[in-house]
């Protein structure tokens, strides 16, 4: 066959222009699909009109969403759920408009249940399983989800029955969603349960660090009244930071101690060392939460280091609050960010500026404030290793950017809280403590749940294993009782 | 190739240009509504029926419609409490007389109630004076406020033999009663319409029914003034039972008049229903008061699709072609029997039919919950077909026959 190299070469550069429109497109649709079953706006939202990531469904819009459910036999969006909140059989129950019914379902399998269905990752658990993705669009799980707890706190269902306190006597230190939802199935087996919580509000991240556009705060005060509502009693600002805390309040009485201390130090980078105007997201997204006067980003430049959820939510609330410019830096690349879906979508759309695949690789600075950085584009040396010393620097690529905040968002581990639990609590990695399947640590009576033992996951999970380590305190104490 | 085939159809003696028309209603209340029908491609319409003032008043309620919704879907069905038309009987008659005059090729039937034999002469006069091609007698309105009209006469055989007769007498024009389906058999009455000397049986008017109460005051809806009534249901969820009939009256071999078909049509596949069923001519309010007067293109144009892939040249080629086969239960060929198909590739994993065939039929169904895909055994199938119609997938589910000398169907325990 004759070559003709114009041919060829005309081939190379239309494929490429081609392929780059195409990109182009779906990079709009899959904008719109996002958006239309999150129901936040297509266009690019104005910051003053910004409330809510994710709103209300309507009673019109709850009956028709229910109505495209196939109600399966097996139920694999149920099966989904770490915490159990049996979304099948809530969905069932608004189809035949048994709105309490549902309502009940949710609070009932689910203490952090109106929690969950605003800030749930569906897309990687419940709304990935559904059958329906078969044919179209998978059910609108949180909204139904938001719709039914709703309905439940407006037409007042009965409260949830009080703890008879006639088993033992729990100590939970935190009051994060992990030991609520230990706390809650502690009392529905009628223990007698205590969380310390070193704050003054319960809810953990929930309550700090999960910015209000993402969860409304009455939604958690929803929560926390149900879980008070059982008869569990919340000693506020109560650290136990004291040594050998966890085995001195074995000593005092108490049959079992749960840690679900969760993680409350974030990691920094050593190059913004000394810096003041380099923050950590745990700081920033609770002094954006609780004194949002405080921080004074308009017309100001922000870069959020990290390619996670909190990396994002700090991002957006850096805009939401009047930034100028706001960068996200990560090394992973736009398809490789650990952030979901909807949330990268958010961020788009709020029109934050994402250097993903890239590297800081210097800073500028005035006396003991950062001006600027400077970076690069990466690649990986391995391909899936998302880690820093994986990262390959691409030559040629160096960009600047003007700053007047950084905003590290680059993981968390536990506080030194921890080693003062008891001095023999077996940790590992991070710091973490380590626990069996049974969430039992290595000391009897003591039990781990939630991100102080998982090194940080979704509230759901930690729900969901506050209520598995219930079940084994449950199991340890009738062991221990038949041993007498 | 033709792009379009022709749907004229001939309904005693008078060429339709298609099968579709109005069927006596609030969708042909006036001239100006009826021009507009007629612009949208509307072959025929029958006026809102004509009554006489001076004889009864009427007066029609308020709320007078209310929808029958079943879960998210809305207007499912249609109850109203309409009456015969409200407007002067001069007024109707020159609405129609220019109708005649602008759109003379368009066929307009007019629907008449007496409520006496003088009456019902003046009607048909005043009609045939006007221009119009046909009259179609109101013998079934399930609500009039008068004591003795509408599907009171209907169900009462010898006045409709007397009042189609008075009619027949005062006019030339082809004569169409319209049946009421609150009876229990509606041969005997067409047949009573016919040695009146009906020309033609429209059917089905509607059915009386009850489509919902409001709970929060126990006030079934729609709710005029703290009462309510059983009045006439229309719309899609009658159309089962207006096929019964209208495939009753093409099967009856003395009544043997030609058929209107009424009830629940609102696309060409509901019109080809009722031609299959044995229907001639075609009408359509619900749909109407739904869609508007647009929907009529679309049943045009499907229509049309439909006899050009099939090299049908008139409708008479295919009406009455189904209802040939509806036959007596008794008549059933039982030997072959069926069990169901499911194709493994389509099926999405739900076990929709599994729990459906568990709970409602014999427990052939099986569901891996492993792989999760639904399979049938064979042994346990009776046929029914449950699994196939609750399949969300809609060409998952299908089956096969089997000669019943080697299957087992009786429940098995």
């Amino acid at each position: 066959m004759e070559c003709n190299i114009h041919e060829f070469l005309k081939r190379i550069i239309f494929g490429k222009i081609l392929k780059r429109i195409i990109l182009v497109l779906q990079t709009i649709d899959e904008l719109y699909l996002n958006a239309k079953g999150m129901k936040y706006p297509i266009d690019p939202v104005k910051i003053e009109q910004f409330k809510s990531m994710r709103e209300p469904l309507s009673l019109q819009a709850a009956i028709k969403e229910s109505n495209r459910c196939l109600l399966c036999f097996d139920a694999p969006c149920s099966a989904g759920c770490p915490a159990g909140t049996d979304p099948a059989k809530f969905i069932r129950q608004i189809k035949f408009y048994n709105y309490k019914g549902a309502a009940r379902t949710i609070r009932n399998n689910n203490i952090l249940g109106s929690v969950c269905a605003f800030v749930c990752p569906v897309e990687k658990l419940c709304e990935k399983e559904c059958s329906i993705k078969a044919l179209e669009d998978p059910i609108n799980i949180s909204g139904l989800q938001r719709f039914a707890s709703e309905y439940g706190k407006k037409f007042t269902i009965e409260p949830l029955d009080k703890s008879l306190k006639t088993k033992g006597r729990i100590a939970v230190i935190g009051g994060g969603p992990a030991g609520m939802g230990c706390a809650s199935a502690l009392a529905k087996r009628n223990y007698d349960v205590t969380i310390f919580e070193r704050e003054d509000n319960a809810g953990g991240v929930p309550r700090w660090n999960i910015p209000e556009f993402r969860l409304p705060g009455e939604a958690l005060a929803y929560d926390v009244k149900n879980l008070l509502s059982q008869g569990v009693e919340i000693k506020y600002k109560s650290a136990i930071n004291t040594n050998e805390a966890a085995i001195n309040l074995l000593a005092e009485g108490y049959d079992a101690v749960v840690l679900s201390s969760g993680l409350s130090v974030a990691f920094k980078l050593d190059l913004f060392d000394g810096f003041s105007n380099a923050v950590d997201y745990i700081s920033f997204l609770r002094q954006i939460k609780t004194d949002n006067k405080s921080i004074a980003l308009k017309d100001k430049n922000v870069a959020v280091i990290g390619g996670g959820s909190v990396a994002i939510d700090s991002a957006v609330s850096a805009k939401a609050a009047g930034a100028k410019k706001v960068y996200l830096v990560s090394l992973e690349h736009l398809d490789e960010l650990p952030a979901d879906r909807e949330e990268i979508n958010l961020a788009r759309i709020m029109n934050i500026i994402f250097k993903s695949g890239s590297q800081i690789t210097g800073i500028t600075a005035k006396e003991k404030t950062i001006t600027g950085l400077t970076g690069m584009e990466i690649d990986w040396i391995e391909p899936g290793k998302f880690t820093p010393r994986n990262a390959r620097r691409i030559s040629g690529t160096g960009f600047s950017i003007n700053i007047d905040l950084v905003v590290q968002a680059i993981g968390t581990k536990p506080g030194c809280e921890v080693v003062n639990f008891a001095k023999n609590l077996k940790t590992k990695g991070k710091g973490t403590v380590e626990v069996n399947e049974n969430f039992e640590t290595n000391i009897s009576g003591i039990f781990a749940c939630g991100d102080v033992s998982n090194g940080g996951a979704t509230v759901v999970q930690a729900v969901g294993e506050g209520k598995k380590t219930a079940e084994s305190i449950d199991n340890y104490l009738k062991n221990r009782r038949n041993n007498q | 190739m033709k792009s379009r085939a022709d749907l004229s159809i001939n309904f005693c003696g008078i060429r339709f240009e298609n099968p579709f028309c109005l069927s006596s209603s609030p969708v042909g209340y006036h001239a100006e509504m009826c021009a507009r029908a007629y612009d949208a491609g509307w072959g025929g319409i029958v006026y809102k029926t004509l009554g006489l003032e001076k004889s009864f008043k009427v007066v029609v309620p308020s709320p007078r419609l209310n929808a029958y919704n079943y879960n998210d879907k809305r207007f499912v069905g249609l109850q109203n409490a309409e009456q015969i038309t409200d407007r002067p009987i001069g007024d109707n008659l020159k609405d129609i007389a220019w109708l005649k005059k602008n759109y003379p090729k368009k066929v307009l039937i007019s629907s008449i109630m007496g409520y006496s034999d003088e009456d019902w002469t003046e009607l048909a006069k005043m009609s045939e004076d006007a221009g119009a091609d046909m009259l179609e007698l109101n013998f079934s309105c399930p609500q009039m406020a008068h004591t003795f009209a509408g599907y009171k006469v209907g169900q009462d055989f010898h006045a409709v033999a007397a009042f189609t007769e008075v009619v027949k007498k005062a006019t030339k024009l082809p004569v169409m009663a319209k049946m009421t389906p609150n009876i229990t058999d509606m041969i005997p009455v067409a047949l009573a319409a016919k040695s009146g000397g009906a020309d033609a049986i429209s059917a089905i008017n509607t059915i009386k029914a009850i489509s919902d109460i409001d709970i929060n005051n126990f006030t079934p809806l729609p709710n005029i003034h703290g009462h309510s009534a059983a009045t006439g249901f229309s719309g899609p969820s009658v159309k089962p039972v207006a096929m019964r009939f209208v495939s009753e009256l093409y099967n009856s071999k003395e009544l043997s008049l030609p058929v209107s078909a009424i009830g629940g049509i609102e696309t060409w596949i509901d019109a080809l229903h009722f031609l299959l069923l044995g229907a001639t001519n075609l009408q359509v309010t619900t749909g109407i008061l739904r869609y508007g007067y647009r929907i009529v293109e679309d049943m045009m144009e499907g229509l049309s699709d439909f006899m050009l892939e099939r090299n049908i040249q008139s409708l008479d080629e295919i009406i009455g072609k189904a209802a040939r086969k509806i036959v007596d239960p008794s008549e059933f060929e039982t030997r072959f029997q069926v069990v169901s198909v499911v194709d493994d590739a389509k099926c999405i994993g739900c076990g929709q039919c599994y729990i459906s065939c568990q709970d409602g039929a014999n427990q052939a169904m099986k569901f891996d919950t492993l792989t999760r895909k639904a399979s049938v055994d064979e042994e346990r199938c009776v046929g029914c077909l449950l699994c196939k119609h609750v399949c969300p997938v809609w060409d998952c589910i299908s089956y096969k026959e089997v000669d019943t000398l080697t299957a087992k169907h009786a429940a098995i325990f």
